[in-house]
């Protein structure tokens, strides 16, 4: 996700006084940007009209109370995440906000072609480009682009990868563009986290709303851990009648370590750390209070680089010694597969739409947000040209570093940024800035728009499953399109509605 | 079967738990007791440290209440009650998937309790109220446990610490009263055994089969062998070898010192121990105390820490 970028919007929003004593959404009248629940003319968009009526009956103390409500029962559930200070260390809560976030049925059919058939082509690409790397000899996507990219494992070439899917767990990050439409800004394909998020707001949406949950024919999410479980067994399945599954995790110090207990509880399968496994002639083996025990497919929540010391990086205390050889042997399944962090790198990302037209014959149903390839002369040019409008990322780079945010920075910044990239274009490429929906949220006590993003989340083993729900991450600040949860995001329910029980 | 690493980690859930427990409740009657000025009061508090047991006399001399407060909260001691329950939910965080929400939710309630940042000045207000509840709500952990975990292998793996660390600490209270760490002068005074038979939880119990009358043979005889109370030795032993039992034939090899053997021994030592041997108390509760720690280190050399070539598959 782009971090940055604090656009000072505030004075976007018209905020219009209300005598009323309940949190009048006439208060909320958000103007440029798209918003989820009202229409550029300021009446509600007709699936949100069940919540809103609901929030008229509410007094900000009753709301209040709710949050409250909500936040304790996460502080007990022990749902936080660690933060590590110089002084000391505490847990706390992802904010979480109580208004759930509503897309109606037809939006949603498309999200979730356009999810499917997505993730069919990239693992279509990684199968290739491990493979027979027709698309590299076809000129499609630049040799170099995927050979050279630090996330290209060469220690997968020609592996068996089981129904040739290398990405197993997908937690794609969509966002609205100004006209509404939804587009794809990051495919995760390595280790995304957030689901368990999803099913623990929908815990307590259920119990804020009950009414309104009912009444707005809300698609499931519950059956999440369920169908992980048998995409997991689906991968060993030929080979083995029951396949021993486990989560493997870095360890209680790690931030996502609520969510792989949730997940492997719900599952019902061994949570093992690197320390709990042995490998012997290329088996993998957990130690139990009986002695070794087989294990046949590992769902792991630790990078590539530390899944093997003795495969990728060496000081890695987090793996198991000889569990690449196992794979490669054929005798563990590890999901998702090593080497699927090429495919979501930031410049492969901008060939998806050739992507998906090379293997499957078909325009991208979902499409990208416009993304200028520095390495190409011309676009380059384009991007020298505009520094002041754009948005331009290091490609091996995350988490905002190697990053300009043109509109914000300086002329001095801007000139130093372009030496940088007449030096080494192929390593950059530029998005416009980004202009992420508003929801509704409630911020101390009154309701305002927040900017959101949507990350759904997708299945693939002998077939593909996309979850109808989602995490839609929120930026607490006003104003802010930071929504990632180390920068102060937080979190919300998201209802997918089912067909036809739409209230008017 | 399951990790050994979960049931490492169930096991010291139990044995933090039970600590945590014993304390407060040695604790909390000796803050009643020293409520009085005599030599009774002088008797409980000596008893109470002794059991808390390693703390070096410190240079300032410390009321009775700074004493339960550094034992409640001082973060630098590992023995502390804040110490125990921090690393009891921090084990119980490692196997969050083992054991069942209600369960965990009470562990952590207990946790914020006692970490909070008003733990402190909650303790100062009233901290006899506040014993009392840090102990109730042990109890409705264990209650939750009971009620809500399978009670299969994790279970007894759980159990197997609470009735290690039991048995270990009631050694070591009857031990400083009437075995070699006893006082200078033979435990006779009423209310002073009182208080002991209270940091057992045991005076209530005892009453029923003993009436008023106390005794310190009586004492050490209900604390020591009775079959039917929970916090007398016996019973503790009882269900450390029920659980083993239960737990050994799992195991595919057999050592030599098997935990489950050590168990039984000592269960039988005190199912046939002779009355008259009470008498020289400290011999019977020193092999108490040093036989618990062969069993500890004989559960980790099977369940646990077990070298590898012996478990290879051939």
């Amino acid at each position: 996700m782009q971090n940055l970028r604090s656009l000072d919007s505030v004075d976007r929003f018209r905020i219009v006084e209300t005598s009323r004593a309940s949190l009048a959404p006439e208060r909320y009248r958000p103007e440029r940007f798209y918003d989820e629940m009202f229409a550029a003319d300021g009446t509600v968009r007709p699936h949100y009209a069940a919540l809103e009526e609901r929030i008229a009956t509410l007094t900000p103390a009753e709301l209040g109370e709710r949050q409250r409500t909500l936040e304790q029962s996460f502080l007990l559930q022990g749902i936080t995440f660690t933060v590590y200070g110089a002084e000391n260390t505490t847990e706390r809560i992802i904010p979480t906000d109580l208004l759930p976030r509503i897309i109606p049925s037809a939006e949603w059919a498309r999200i979730e072609s356009g999810l499917t058939q997505r993730l069919r082509a990239l693992n279509l690409f990684l199968a290739d480009i491990y493979g027979a790397q027709k698309i590299l000899a076809d000129g499609i996507v630049p040799r170099d682009l995927v050979l050279g990219a630090p996330s290209y494992r060469r220690e997968m070439r020609g592996l068996y990868v089981p129904h040739n899917s290398y990405v197993n767990v997908c937690g794609s990050d969509l966002i609205r563009d100004g006209q509404g439409e939804f587009a794809v800004l990051e495919d995760n394909l390595r280790v995304p986290s957030g689901v368990s998020y999803m099913l623990a707001n929908r815990d307590a949406a259920k119990r804020t709303f009950p009414g309104t949950y009912r009444a707005a024919g809300v698609r499931p999410v519950e059956r999440y851990p369920d169908l992980l479980l048998s995409t997991l067994k689906s991968l060993a399945g030929d080979w083995r009648p029951n396949p021993q599954v486990v989560v493997m995790t870095p360890g209680v110090y790690n931030s996502a370590y609520y969510e792989h207990a949730y997940l492997a509880r719900l599952m019902g399968t061994p949570l093992v750390e690197g320390r709990d496994l042995v490998v012997h002639d290329n088996m993998v083996y957990m130690r139990t209070t009986e002695g070794l025990r087989r294990v046949d497919v590992i769902y792991r929540r630790v990078d590539d680089d530390f899944i093997d010391p003795l495969t990728f990086r060496r000081d890695s205390s987090l793996g198991v010694a000889g569990l690449f050889n196992a794979y490669r042997a054929g005798n563990v399944v590890i999901a998702n597969a090593p080497g699927t962090g090429v495919a979501d790198d930031k410049a492969v990302y901008a060939f998806v739409p050739e992507i998906i037209r090379y293997y499957l014959g078909e325009d991208a149903i979902l499409p990208n947000v416009e993304t200028y390839l520095c390495r190409e002369a011309a676009q380059l040019d384009h991007v020298l040209g505009n520094l002041d409008k754009l948005v331009v990322k290091a490609v091996g780079a995350s988490g905002g570093y190697g990053m300009l945010v043109g509109p914000h920075a300086t002329q001095a910044e801007r000139d130093d940024f372009a030496d940088r990239l007449k030096a080494d274009p192929s390593n950059y490429i530029a998005q416009p800035t980004i202009q992420l929906s508003t929801a509704p949220c409630l911020v101390e006590g009154a309701i305002e728009p927040r900017h959101v993003d949507l990350r759904p989340f997708i299945l693939a083993g002998q077939k593909i499953v996309v979850t109808p729900g989602a995490l839609t991450r929120v930026a607490l600040k006003r104003g802010s399109l930071v929504v990632n949860s180390s920068q102060g995001g937080g979190s919300k329910d998201t209802w997918v509605l089912a067909d036809g029980e739409q209230q008017p | 079967m399951m990790l050994a690493r979960v049931a490492d980690s169930l096991y010291w859930i139990g044995r933090y738990i039970e600590r945590a427990e014993h304390l407060c409740r040695i604790s909390e009657v000796m803050l009643t007791a020293t409520l009085d000025d005599n030599e009774s009061a002088t008797e409980v508090a000596r008893i109470a440290l002794a059991a808390i047991g390693d703390h070096e006399e410190s240079e300032e001399i410390l009321t009775p209440v700074e004493q339960v407060r550094n034992l409640l909260f001082d973060r630098d001691d590992l023995g502390s009650v804040g110490a125990s329950l921090s690393r009891a939910r921090e084990n119980a965080r490692q196997v969050r998937d083992q054991i069942t929400t209600e369960t965990w939710e009470r562990l952590n309630i207990l946790y914020l309790r006692v970490t909070g940042p008003y733990a402190e000045q909650e303790f100062a207000q009233s901290a006899s109220t506040y014993l009392h509840g840090i102990i109730a709500d042990l109890h409705l952990f264990k209650g939750a446990a009971d009620a809500t975990m399978s009670h299969g292998e994790g279970w007894r793996f759980l159990l197997l610490g609470v009735h290690l660390e039991r048995a270990q600490r009631i050694a070591r209270l009857l031990d400083v009263c009437f075995g070699d760490h006893a006082g200078p002068t033979p435990m006779t005074d009423h209310l002073a055994q009182m208080a002991v038979l209270r940091m057992a939880c045991a005076l209530e119990p005892y009453l029923r089969v003993y009436t008023a009358e106390i005794h310190p043979l009586y004492v050490l005889q209900y604390l020591l062998f009775d079959e039917d109370f929970p916090r007398s030795i016996r019973f503790s032993t009882a269900r450390i070898q029920e659980y083993l039992d239960k737990l050994a034939p799992r195991s595919t090899v057999v050592s030599r010192a098997g935990p489950e053997r050590l168990a039984g021994r000592l269960n039988a030592r005190l199912e046939f121990a002779d009355l008259d041997e009470t008498l020289g108390a400290s011999a019977i509760l020193g092999a108490v105390v040093a036989e618990c720690s062969r069993i500890h280190h004989a559960v980790y050399e099977t369940f646990i820490d077990y070298p590898l070539e012996q478990r290879l598959p051939a």
